[in-house]
């Protein structure tokens, strides 16, 4: 690389710039990384030196019930993600762009579940779903004065429960079409205007495709976040009841607790590759290697 | 016949503008009652009592009682978690800022071997999911001699904040015109000066764009401070709710007066810096 001269000359204070980044990427990233995928194929308890045993903690994974349970979640998960959370957020973001009264207070107030902790959120939801106080069973029980179901707690509606907390929250998926919306060019929708197009078709034939990128963006984005949920369950069902709202996080962390590092860092490295295998497969989806203008 | 057809398009036309208004407002009302309403239900039944709460769900507070509120923090210590939270969220982001500041300005100023290399290795982090690296963090702080401590949350939370500030910091030190710091350079400051006095004043939005939503993230984090802490002196808000939702869930009020007092500093943060966030939301998609 060619530096000019006063790069050249600053260059000592340049490394003296960059290496604090440099050492957190190191100590935070790298180093983690690194040992996670190493130690994930040894037996470790953290106190006595790792030792090497191949594949044998993925074995156990994918041979325990708790895991395999926690994949299909997952799956049910992702796929409720990437079809009702994103196009909740995509029509959403479709209302916001037609500028309708009142669609800036709509959208602070859509913010809000997402600016507060997700500990909070799930405390919310564990208080909205108690069957003594809790807000939906108020409302149930005008009408039915002897309903009692414990939502969080009672197979089969605990997977429902802990879906509805993170459902309708789809306001990063708003803002981000809602972004891409905005940069298209008006010449666009005048042109099909002039054509004779309807809102309707304008919005579902040019403005829908032309979103393609923002879209598949925010489906990755949906489905990491499920591979990596965390407080919406410890906070709320613990995996339970049984084994309905197990997942991969809480498997972990139980891990680490039982002081079993080699198969808590299968777990992680299983969380790692699903997310890149999302990553790849939404992009390769999507085609969101070209842009649509 | 062709005025009738018109008429009758008209008619149709205009029910169906009628319509798809009315369905538009449907949707945004539940959008709205779904987003702020659990909210506002915790909110108002922290000035309930027991009673109330149980069997009139809905109903506003006969009185606006803030004992509930005054016995979470002299009684169950949430002023030491409140003080807990800022000073490590604070001291977080300060640091981060000042190491990303660093980062950023030479990637967006400087050529240098492995520059671009380093950008997208510090914006790929993320990817990682945090949860992903937990037993070397666990086991790094163990070495450092850190556990249990305040000191141990803010190392760990530095590094949080590295993708987005990279991201937010870089494009807004490219953004300052060259001709400042070569105008500068002739006048004779050195690399710091041009750095300290020319590019930081100029680069305060992305700085407060990237320290809120860092120090949002800190705010609200949970699960490193359950991993890494076990003592209530040393115990983060979020965390501190957890615990207390364990030990006294016979006291209703009180569970939600807490619930409260730990929302509220974020939805003030946000509406304090509400086009910061959206638009950092927005063009990165990362959850504060």
């Amino acid at each position: 690389m060619k530096l000019d001269r006063i790069s050249q000359k600053s260059l000592p204070w340049v490394y003296l710039f960059i290496l604090p980044s440099v050492l957190v990427f190191l100590i935070f990233y790298l180093v983690p990384i690194v040992t996670v995928f190493a130690t994930s194929l040894t037996h470790w308890d953290g106190y006595n030196a790792p030792v090497f045993e191949g594949l044998q903690n993925y074995g156990r994974l994918f041979t325990r019930d708790s895991f395999l349970i926690s994949l299909r979640n997952l799956l049910w998960w992702s796929v409720i993600a990437a079809t009702l959370h994103v196009g909740f957020g995509v029509l959403i973001a479709f209302l916001f762009y037609r500028r309708s009264t009142g669609w800036r207070a709509v959208r602070a107030a859509f913010m809000i579940p997402n600016v507060i902790s997700a500990a909070a959120l799930a405390m919310i939801y564990r208080f909205l779903f108690n069957n003594d106080f809790g807000l939906l069973n108020g409302f149930i029980r005008i009408f039915a004065p002897n309903f009692s179901v414990n939502w969080l707690f009672q197979s089969p509606y605990a997977f429902w429960a802990v879906t509805l907390t993170w459902l309708f929250y789809a306001v990063i998926v708003t803002l981000i079409v809602h972004a891409e919306l905005m940069s298209i060019p008006t010449e666009l929708h005048e042109a099909a205007h002039i054509d004779g197009a309807s809102e309707f078709q304008i919005a579902a034939r040019i403005d829908l495709p032309l979103c393609r990128y923002s879209i598949g963006t925010s489906v990755i984005l949906a489905i990491t976040s499920r591979i990596a949920m965390y407080e919406a369950v410890a906070l709320t069902t613990r995996g339970g009841p049984g084994d309905d709202t197990m997942n991969i996080p809480i498997i972990l962390v139980n891990s680490i607790t039982d002081l079993n590092y080699g198969f808590a860092n299968a777990a992680a490295v299983v969380m790692f590759l699903l997310g890149i295998l999302t990553l790849l497969l939404v992009n390769w989806l999507f085609k969101m290697n070209k842009r649509g203008f | 016949m062709a005025s009738g057809g018109v008429v009758e398009n008209d008619v149709a036309h205009r029910t169906r503008k009628i319509v798809f208004g009315v369905l538009t407002y449907a949707v945004l009302l539940f959008v709205f009652v779904v987003s702020a309403f659990p909210i506002l239900w915790v909110a108002m039944s922290a000035f309930k009592d027991n009673a109330a709460i149980l069997t009139s769900p809905f109903a506003l507070p006969n009185q606006l009682n803030f004992d509930a509120f005054v016995e979470v923090f002299t009684q169950y210590s949430f002023q030491i978690f409140t003080v807990n939270s800022l000073f490590v969220a604070g001291f977080a982001t300060i640091i981060s800022l000042v190491i990303y500041a660093m980062g950023a300005y030479v990637i967006a100023k400087y050529n240098f071997p492995g520059k671009n290399l380093l950008y997208i290795l510090f914006t790929l982090t993320l990817l990682v999911p945090p949860h992903t690296k937990a037993q070397p963090i666990f086991s790094l702080i163990l070495d450092l001699g850190i556990y249990d401590t305040k000191l141990a949350l803010v190392f760990v939370y530095i590094s949080f904040g590295m993708a987005i500030s990279m991201f937010i910091l870089r494009s807004t030190f490219t953004s300052i015109p060259k001709e400042f710091s070569e105008a500068a350079a002739i006048e004779g400051a050195g690399f710091f000066r041009i750095f300290w006095t020319i590019h930081m004043p100029l680069a305060r939005t992305g700085m407060a764009t990237a320290g809120t939503m860092m120090f949002l993230a800190h705010w609200n984090e949970f699960f490193y401070a359950l991993l890494l802490t076990t003592s209530p002196a040393h115990r983060t808000l979020p965390l501190a709710l957890a615990f207390f939702t364990e030990a006294f869930s016979y006291d209703y009020t009180q569970m939600f007066a807490a619930l409260t007092v730990v929302v509220i500093p974020g939805i003030l943060i946000y509406v304090f810096a509400q086009e910061q966030i959206q638009t950092s939301f927005a063009s990165s998609g990362v959850k504060g």
